[in-house]
């Protein structure tokens, strides 16, 4: 492998994306969306994003464990019966009133019931970040896989909702933004390029010259790299005051962004002309994106089929180190993103192959 | 030294012959025309003598490397002008160098050399989409030149451009022959080719049916006659083979009536439909 090589390839195409405007469009849309939810919904208080109530005479794990969350807020309710109006008096998101001997009951497997206040003057997306670190907090806490019955309850049926809190919302946009980034550079960006060469005749050039297969196509992943890197940068930077964990955010986009090129190679080896790749891409960016959507009470068999898409996997464990988890608590995540780059790079290698 | 030699070459695409069996070779220096028409193989060869394409089976020595088992040594070797305009349309005639520069581990002040070595100093920082199908085809010779190539392959380098464009293409090929470049040349003209090249190959589905000079091959397969235009108009044959053909000749010259006269052998392009059995065309 000739460093040289490469890095012609990838000077040369790091140029020439940002002058087709297909490419261009697909590059600058993740920060276009970031840039404008920030001006359209500042957010007033970036940390402790979401305040709950809980009630919570029996000092549950649970509620032990939200109070360690670091995208939480927790308010104590005086009383079970007080919960309701204590969130709508906070402005709180929800409410959370734990029965007494939860972890006793929990332990005999005996699905103990939590009431779950739900505040619907908050934004849809701030509903949605309860939920879903509820469910979190109580499957980390309770190593069980149904381990209580959750019952919702509205606090104010005909609140209708607000905008300008923005903190729960950007929470939720970044992984989103994020992976809508790797997905630009996967479906798109790494395809077209490879196409592109194929369909202009180029790669001819490139193969008569002193640059060898492997040599090309690393020129082309490293493009997808160095674009993902500026733009996930940029998302990252702009949305600072969101990142719990630098590390292993950081690492997280990383892999992702290795498995995104694989994705990419794969379709550029197999893909023909332009046309293709524009066809092809909608779909397969819609498909990675799916999972990073914000849960608006999918059906469940919805919600089950996510979790066969990889960047499911990926999205959560960036929505992890976005709140300050780290490996203990991302590593199942990103094993399985490891085990399907995996795949992923041997199916484009074997395109590649096949093709050459 | 030969600058390529290639031995019982074969390339099988799904089953089917591309190239069969073809065995040549082309002095240093030497400007060698490889004709034939579409599909007879002429692309597919070039892709194998240039190490883009492996060949099914034969052998082939280009600039002394092995063209299966020396690609990487090789590729510096040798310039490869494509039959389709490969450049890099969004970006400068300049850009397009420079990265080519990068690619070969050039000096980049090799691209002002090779700019005003095919005239395009001037249009050097314009797109490449906004140049005309002349100045495409200057910029590839450029491209394939930047990294001063023993051997250099033109895969039909004229199709498609005006008269005069396609003189200065040629007038290019002669200079670059001059300077010790050996040229492999595909062409669709015949008489580029009879212009241009010292030895020409035939070749028609993938074989090989003729290798000379252009002058054997129309000799060997010309008439032995000569046609004469009369001053009144009128014009004649006169077989070379008659055995008072010279008498004749004789006669009409003293006397006068002589406006042309013209040895009757055949085009090169006579030649090929004669080898081939078809047109270049077809």
């Amino acid at each position: 492998m000739n460093p040289g090589v490469v890095a012609a390839i990838t000077r040369k195409d790091v140029v020439d994306a940002v002058r087709n405007r297909y490419l261009l469009t697909a590059l600058i849309t993740p920060l276009f969306l970031a840039v404008l939810f920030r001006v359209l919904l500042p957010g007033p208080n970036p940390r402790n994003l979401l305040t709950i109530v809980v009630h919570d005479s029996a000092n549950s794990t649970v509620v032990a464990a939200l109070r360690q969350a670091p995208e939480m807020s927790v308010v104590d309710a005086p009383s079970a019966d007080a919960t309701a109006s204590e969130v709508q008096k906070r402005k709180a998101v929800g409410g959370l009133v734990v029965p007494a001997n939860f972890d006793a009951d929990v332990i005999a497997r005996k699905q103990p019931q939590l009431t779950v206040y739900i505040n619907n003057g908050k934004t849809v997306f701030e509903q949605a970040a309860f939920r879903r670190l509820l469910d979190q907090h109580v499957k980390a806490a309770v190593k069980q896989p149904e381990p209580v019955r959750l019952v919702w309850i509205d606090v104010d049926k005909s609140a209708t909702e607000q905008s300008g809190v923005a903190g729960g919302l950007a929470q939720m946009l970044l992984p989103l933004l994020l992976i809508m980034t790797l997905g630009m550079i996967g479906a798109m960006v790494v395809p077209l390029l490879l196409v592109e060469e194929k369909e202009k005749r180029t790669l001819d050039f490139l193969l008569a010259s002193p640059a060898s297969l492997k040599e090309i196509v690393t020129g082309k992943a490293l493009t997808g790299v160095v674009y993902t890197v500026l733009i996930a940068g940029v998302l990252l930077f702009v949305n600072r005051q969101f990142v719990g964990n630098w590390l292993w955010t950081s690492l997280t986009i990383l892999l992702g962004l290795v498995f995104v090129v694989a994705i990419g190679l794969f379709l550029g080896s197999i893909l023909n002309n332009t046309m293709q790749v524009n066809t092809w891409s909608s779909s397969v960016l819609l498909a990675l994106l799916a999972p990073s959507f914000p849960s608006l009470g999918l059906p469940a068999v919805l919600d089950t089929a996510m979790r066969f898409v990889p960047t499911y996997y990926l999205s959560e464990a960036l929505k992890l180190s976005l709140s300050g988890h780290g490996f203990s608590r991302i590593w199942g995540h990103l094993t399985v993103v490891l085990v399907c780059t995996a795949i992923a790079f041997a199916a484009s290698a074997w395109a590649l192959h096949r093709r050459h | 030294m030969n600058a390529i030699e290639v031995e019982k070459l074969s390339r099988t695409f799904n089953g089917l012959k591309a190239v069969d069996n073809i065995s040549f070779s082309v002095e240093a220096g030497e400007i060698f025309g490889f004709l034939g028409h579409n599909g007879a193989g002429k692309t597919t060869t070039i892709r194998m003598l240039s190490g883009q394409l492996l060949p099914t089976s034969g052998r082939a020595h280009v600039a002394g490397c092995d063209v299966i088992t020396e690609q990487r040594r090789l590729k510096p070797l040798i310039g490869v002008v494509s039959e389709h305009q490969n450049l890099y349309e969004r970006m400068s005639g300049r850009e397009n160098l420079e990265f080519a520069v990068r690619l070969y581990g050039q000096d980049v002040r090799r691209v002002n050399e090779t700019l005003k070595q095919v005239d395009l100093v001037d249009r050097a920082k314009d797109n490449v989409r906004t140049y005309s199908n002349g100045m495409k085809q200057r910029l590839l010779i450029a491209r394939a030149l930047l990294h001063r190539p023993q051997i250099i392959f033109l895969d039909e380098p004229t199709r498609g451009l005006d008269p005069v464009v396609g003189r200065e293409i040629r007038r290019l090929i002669l200079d670059l022959s001059q300077q010790g470049v050996t040229i492999f040349l595909t062409t669709h003209y015949m008489e580029e080719a009879d212009h241009l090249c010292g030895r020409v190959a035939f070749l028609s589905d993938g074989r090989m049916v003729a290798l000379d000079t252009p002058k054997n091959l129309k000799v060997a397969h010309g008439h032995n006659s000569v046609n004469v235009t009369l001053e009144n108009g009128e014009s004649l044959t006169i077989d070379l083979n008659d055995h008072d053909a010279g008498k004749q000749l004789e006669q009409l010259v003293s006397a006068g009536q002589v406006r042309t006269l013209h040895t009757a052998e055949a085009t090169l392009e006579e030649v090929f439909i004669r080898m081939a059995g078809r047109e270049l065309s077809q």
